[in-house]
């Protein structure tokens, strides 16, 4: 059978597939390409590992100074005038506050480092793409891996900061990847729409610039949803994000079950993301490769 | 793939065309993403028409022709980087892209893990270009440069540690996008050694601008001009019309723009 099976601009699939059949391979299609391609995944990976702090002599030392230095920073800043969520709870009003806040800016800085860089992604890669055989599609997989690498810094330490401060921590806990491989599977789907939009047009890139901040205040980042007036507090899981945010407070901060109907919610904007996100960079894979 | 006769055609094209989409203003795409079921918001550039090749099992084919006449591009599609615009293409076999030697490199990694990059990139698995690897910086011949950032190497020595990837990647079909023209005599010489010794296993598509190494290389040659095939067949015969036709024709400023 050619490895090659080109017909008119687009590529033969030599054997003929009933509908549930195609459905099926479109289904396992993204992991198996990632399966397939697992070395060059972790050869690029490390690459981009090694490259976020070429040059410093602390090294990986900032990955774990920052969350520290945030959280540290957030526990100082609210004041225990305020009537703040968590505020009776046995963690104490201000490391309570400052967990709310951290939980929910480790779920939104993970989404935005993302938004960031992902319209600008196949630009930093142009040599691969058009000179080499390159599976492009790797490249949204490969950096959201790269930023899960700093998140699980950021929950460790969020962890280790709430032992400390509490002596305990919540059984639920360990359902944290429950919430977390949703969410990175979301995050691989949007990297797919925004990268492949980016190759088109750098307006995509700048939009996202001005956009992601906004969103900073259209997450429950600073507030929980349920602080919410009537209408706005249904409305708020319209920005996925929210979903994500509140069943990781759930487990990590108030040691209970999400809410079923969040939990599917978040679930069902993930899968609809990811397989979305991947249609369309299937889509206009080859075109992208000549306008890039 | 029954029949002797087909399986042993590794690369075939029928008709094969490549247009690039010249847009008239730079937001054009975008109308084009939107609505190109309704028209076309594009002058298609046309770089490669009515290609007809054949390529055989453990031939070596040398693609002749001036800057712009759209033989990168043939490699290009060839290889499954760009897609054809029309017509047929059939690739049997693993194929190894040699274009633009190095320009992937990282300039900030070392020679090492460019190696390892580079490695992944044509498809080995990482135990694979580590076995390999003593080999590989042996062929390449910069010593201890291997383990400096690639911004401290020359031209030169980029190319070696680019051809020396490439030369261990076992394809079955290779692809050399004038490669070799940076190197000095002695590693040219090593190259082309190694590249007669691949021809004993595998098929060769070979571009060059040096006659010399078509002459030496290749069992066939295919002259290209305005993305057409104007001739093919015996290298020495095809080189000696090339030359030719090169004395006689100017070197027209005229030739890139966008005619029809």
């Amino acid at each position: 059978m050619p490895s090659v099976n080109v017909v008119n601009g687009k590529q033969i699939v030599v054997e003929s597939a009933g509908p549930v059949q195609q459905l099926v391979r479109f289904v396992v299609k993204p992991f198996v390409r990632m399966w397939h391609h697992q070395d060059l995944i972790a050869a690029i990976l490390r690459r981009e590992m090694s490259e976020r702090f070429k040059g410093s002599v602390a090294g990986w030392v900032w990955a774990v100074v920052a969350p520290l230095l945030a959280i540290a920073v957030y526990t100082f800043a609210f004041t225990t005038n305020l009537q703040l969520p968590l505020a009776n709870s046995a963690m104490g009003p201000r490391v309570g506050y400052a967990l709310f806040i951290f939980s929910g800016i480790i779920v939104f800085n993970f989404w935005a480092e993302m938004a960031f860089r992902a319209p600008m992604l196949l630009h930093e890669y142009t040599h691969f793409i058009k000179q080499t055989i390159f599976p492009s599609d790797m490249l949204a997989v490969i950096s959201t891996l790269r930023a899960t690498a700093y998140t699980v810094i950021s929950v460790t330490v969020m962890l280790i900061f709430q032992l400390v401060a509490t002596h305990t921590l919540p059984w639920t806990v360990v359902l944290i990847p429950l919430i977390f491989i949703p969410f990175i599977a979301f995050l691989i789907g949007m990297s797919w729409f925004l990268c492949a939009i980016g190759a088109f047009t750098r307006d995509a890139g700048y939009l996202m610039i001005n956009i992601a901040p906004l969103f900073m205040f259209a997450t429950p980042v600073f507030y929980p949803q349920s602080a919410l007036p009537a209408p706005f507090d249904f409305w708020i899981y319209a920005n996925a994000l929210t979903g994500y945010v509140e069943v990781m407070r759930d487990i990590v901060l108030f040691g209970k079950l999400p809410n079923w109907h969040v939990y599917l919610w978040s679930l069902l904007t993930s899968v609809f993301t990811f397989y979305f996100g991947y249609w369309f960079f299937d889509r206009y894979r080859n075109v992208i490769v000549d306008v890039i | 793939m029954s029949s002797s006769t087909s399986s042993d055609i590794v690369v075939r094209t029928k008709n094969l065309g490549k247009a690039y989409q010249l847009y008239a203003r730079r937001n054009d795409w975008l109308k084009q993403v939107l609505f190109g079921w309704w028209k076309s918001f594009f002058k298609p550039f046309w770089v490669l028409r009515d290609i007809d090749i054949e390529v055989k099992r453990g031939e070596s084919i040398g693609i002749l022709g001036r800057n712009g006449c759209g033989k990168s591009t043939l490699l290009q599609v060839i290889c499954g980087m760009t897609l054809p615009t029309h017509g047929e293409l059939r690739v049997t076999g693993r194929i190894a892209p040699v274009l633009a030697l190095g320009s992937t490199f990282d300039l900030e990694l070392s020679g090492r893990e460019n190696v390892m990059i580079g490695g992944a990139v044509l498809g080995l698995k990482r135990s694979e270009v580590l076995r390999k690897f003593e080999s590989i910086s042996e062929f390449a011949g910069i010593g201890d440069y291997m383990d400096q950032p690639v911004k401290h190497y020359s031209m030169g020595m980029r190319t070696r540690l680019a051809f020396s990837i490439c030369a261990h990647v076992e394809a079955e079909i290779l692809v050399v996008d004038e490669a070799l023209a940076v190197g000095d005599a002695a590693f040219q010489r090593k190259c082309l050694d190694w590249i007669d010794s691949f021809r004993k296993t595998g098929t060769l598509l070979f571009v060059s601008h040096s006659m010399a190494e078509v002459r030496r290389l290749c069992t066939r040659a295919i002259w290209i001009e305005e993305g057409r095939i104007r001739e093919q067949g015996d290298p020495s015969t095809v080189i000696r019309n090339y030359h030719r036709a090169l004395l006689v024709e100017k070197d027209d400023i005229h030739r890139f723009s966008a005619s029809e």
